[in-house]
């Protein structure tokens, strides 16, 4: 049933499926072809190219069946919280619970791609007053309106602060409509003073005890209310094991990012590596379920390092990806411009990294929270990139900036100064809108300049010289236009 | 041997024919671009060569760059237009460690490395306000042909701010100023300087000297000015400015793909 790793469209799919299903795949019960989830309005589908491979669907599967699960969730009496503005820590918490079904709200924000903005989910927006100004997760709010996309949660949560201007405006556009909103507020992340009592963080940042303690409280009152909505205590005992469960999936997870992009020859294409980090945060509504998702995707990378097989070139270029992209579309163009991922910062990296299971949960669970790179100086996230950018082995970097999201406005730009002048490489920042068919081949002439780029580097680098179309003495023949060109 | 540079920009479409033996130029041309830029680029080459005595079969290599350089079918590959200017800047200023290049529709920075390759690019083209084409709708409103602007460069004595930073509101004030009676050589001074604005914008970081000023639009008389001043660094303008993206193009075919 193996077959050579290629990225293969949804045409070739369909063959593929049938091939697999012949060979005897045994599938979830989410499974299936990938073509039904067109007939559900995901038409984007139509201009993706994706991986091959038997955990490849497995994985598009799980991610695109998410709505179905939570509908089955409600209809079996377990209680749906909603997540808003939080990348990995009260998830945490929910599956905890018994029955209990934590989802991300504002992972709507895809949908308006997904579904070639056939949603009708931004124009409701747009009617509420939040317009194109805004993230495009303003979807969300289109999304909880019209109750198309996901059962309306028991408890919807959120926090504000210092996580996202956005979100914090769309989701009180939400409260105003009457939605109930357990909101918890997260301070902006700051160097400790000289002599204040502080700690390090998940991820290497130090902040103060004083902060960690703010957050630690702001979380209790989410444990409260989650014991409200179940019933049920969430002991320390629990949240321990909660933790532990957590933990596999971001496990299984790092092995996967350290194999597929310290390896010499690209084994899983860039969009596959986007959504497998995405079920970090969130778990697509089903945390055991991830994990096995993820430990299959893991085996095929495994399987295809040792093979020294990938979609890719082995000369494709290796790129450190900065923000995730509201259109899927442009992973694609990527590596059809002739690179590939090789690290990546989406902006929850902390909900990559362990949770300290040798630390009283709740504390634990506070400085992953106050981890975040959204909620701390982008100086903060640059050197993490720039850290990771080196760990991975990356020659450039591409920052996406989302139309409209108020931390990718300025970030990128300061980003890409630190970055660029301590890893000595090429950063490239680029505006990815939800559907970005127009801006196609503006999007591709940037990134295949970035691959020239880099390309001519590596020449120079090997030859210990420039290539000749750089090299000074190649300018000693006749100069071409300093005498002037004929009319 | 004959190597050939096509540049399809988004306003025109140059060619640069360049001897590979000694990197000499042969010949050049500009057209403006239409539909069938296929058809434009060929008839374009063929008339070069005709007026060199030349055939289609002396050609050993053709690179095209430029927005439309997929579709030129005439080319034997495609190269960006970054790498492209940077290459045809190598050849005509060996110094220049950045690029400010503005053409009819899109407008780009690149900072280059000692040996002439680029570090990185910023690009703009989702803006109007930084490139050819907010100067195009000023020649528009005030009825002058877009090359007949020079007429009135110079003659400022008091330039009109231009306030709006997108092109489709400046229209309104610049048709305002009009109203007003300020005069156009004032609004030209004061457009030229938006532009220039939008492109200090655009780079943001601090730009390495010497300076090169080239595309089309570093052909109209003070706009290399402008942009020194906004810069407040000078700004070199290339010779031949239209031109060195397709020479690039023409010297990558000659030294790595003949």
């Amino acid at each position: 049933m193996r077959e050579t790793a290629r990225r293969i469209a949804l045409d070739e799919w369909d063959r593929r499926y049938a091939v697999l299903r012949a060979g005897g795949l045994c599938e979830p019960a989410y499974g299936g072809p990938l073509r039904r989830h067109v007939a559900d309005g995901n038409s984007r589908l139509l201009k993706l190219c994706m991986d091959n491979s038997a955990a490849a669907l497995r994985l598009w599967n799980f991610l695109l069946s998410e709505e179905e699960r939570l509908r089955q969730a409600r209809q079996h009496g377990k209680q749906l919280v909603g997540t808003m503005k939080d990348l990995g820590t009260v998830p945490v918490m929910a599956y905890s619970l018994n029955d209990t079904v934590a989802f991300y709200a504002d992972g709507a924000w895809w949908l308006p791609c997904l579904m070639e903005n056939r949603t009708g989910m931004l124009e409701l927006a747009d009617q509420l007053g939040i317009d194109d100004s805004f993230c495009p997760v303003r979807a969300m709010l289109g999304a909880f309106v019209s109750k198309a996309h996901f059962p309306l949660p028991d408890l919807v949560t959120c926090s504000v602060g210092a996580t996202c201007d956005d979100l914090a405006v769309i989701s009180q556009r939400l409260a105003s409509l009457g939605f109930d909103i357990f909101w918890w507020e997260m301070p902006h992340r700051r160097p400790p003073d000289p002599g204040e009592p502080a700690v390090i963080l998940p991820g290497g940042f130090a902040a103060p005890q004083s902060q960690v303690d703010l957050v630690r409280t702001e979380l209790e009152r989410v444990r409260q209310a989650l014991e409200s909505l179940t019933g049920q205590t969430l002991s320390d005992a629990r949240l321990a094991e909660g933790i532990g469960r957590a933990n596999r999936v971001r496990l299984v997870l790092a092995d996967l990012r350290d194999l597929a992009y310290k390896a010499r020859r690209c084994p899983l294409p860039a969009l596959e590596m986007l959504i497998a980090e995405m079920l970090a945060i969130h778990f697509c509504s089903d945390q055991a379920e991830a994990v096995l998702v993820l430990e299959e995707l893991r085996a095929e990378v495994q399987t295809r390092v040792q093979a020294g097989e990938g979609p890719l070139e082995e000369s494709a270029v290796r790129v450190f990806w900065v923000n995730p992209v509201a259109d899927l579309r442009v992973m694609n163009l990527l590596e059809d411009a002739g690179g590939r991922i090789c690290g990546t910062e989406y902006l929850f990296c902390h909900a990559l990294d362990p949770i300290p299971e040798d630390l009283p949960p709740m504390e634990a669970l506070a400085r992953i929270a106050l981890a975040d790179p959204m909620v701390g100086s982008p100086i903060d996230r640059a050197a993490r990139i720039a850290a990771d950018v080196q760990r991975f082995g990356a020659e450039a970097v591409v920052i996406s900036r989302i139309p409209g999201a108020s931390h990718c406005a300025l970030e990128g730009r300061l980003i890409g100064e630190i970055v660029g002048r301590q890893c000595h490489i090429a950063v490239l920042e680029v505006e990815v809108p939800p559907i970005s068919d127009a801006l196609e081949p503006a999007l591709r002439t940037r990134l295949e300049a970035l691959v020239e780029t880099v390309r001519i580097g590596r020449e120079t680098s090997r030859r210990g010289y420039p290539p000749s179309a750089f090299r000074k003495t190649d300018v000693g023949s006749r100069p071409i236009l300093e005498g002037g060109l004929p009319p | 041997m004959i190597c050939a540079g096509i540049d399809a920009g988004s306003r025109t479409l140059k060619i640069v024919l360049v001897n590979a033996n000694h990197a000499g130029l042969v010949a050049s041309g500009v057209v403006d671009q239409g539909i069938d830029q296929d058809r434009l680029a060929l008839n374009l080459l063929e008339r070069l060569l005709h007026e060199q005595g030349l055939q289609r079969g002396d050609v050993r290599t053709v690179v095209a760059t430029g927005y439309g350089r997929k579709l030129v079918r005439a080319a034997d590959t495609t190269v960006t237009e970054i790498t492209c200017q940077a290459r045809g800047v190598r050849h005509c200023v060996p110094d220049a460690r950045t690029i400010v290049d503005i053409g009819g529709q899109d407008s780009k920075l690149v900072r280059l490395k000692e040996d002439g390759a680029v570090a990185d690019f910023v690009m703009n083209d989702r803006c109007a306000a930084g490139t050819g084409r907010f100067l195009e709708m000023l020649a528009a409103q005030l009825g002058t042909p877009f090359f007949e602007l020079e007429s009135l460069v110079g003659r400022s004595r008091v330039p009109a701010v231009i306030s709006s930073m997108c092109v489709v509101f400046a229209e309104s004030e610049i048709i305002g100023l009009l109203a007003a009676g300020v005069l156009p050589e004032d609004i030209v001074t004061g457009v030229q300087t938006a532009v220039a604005t939008r492109i200090a914008a655009m780079t943001g970081r601090k730009l390495a000297e010497p300076i090169l000023f080239t595309g089309g639009v570093a052909l109209v008389p003070g706009m290399g000015d402008a942009l020194a001043a906004v810069l407040e660094r000078p700004v070199r303008i290339a010779p031949q400015p239209q031109l060195t993206c397709a020479l690039g193009a023409a010297l990558l075919a000659a030294e790595r793909f003949a």
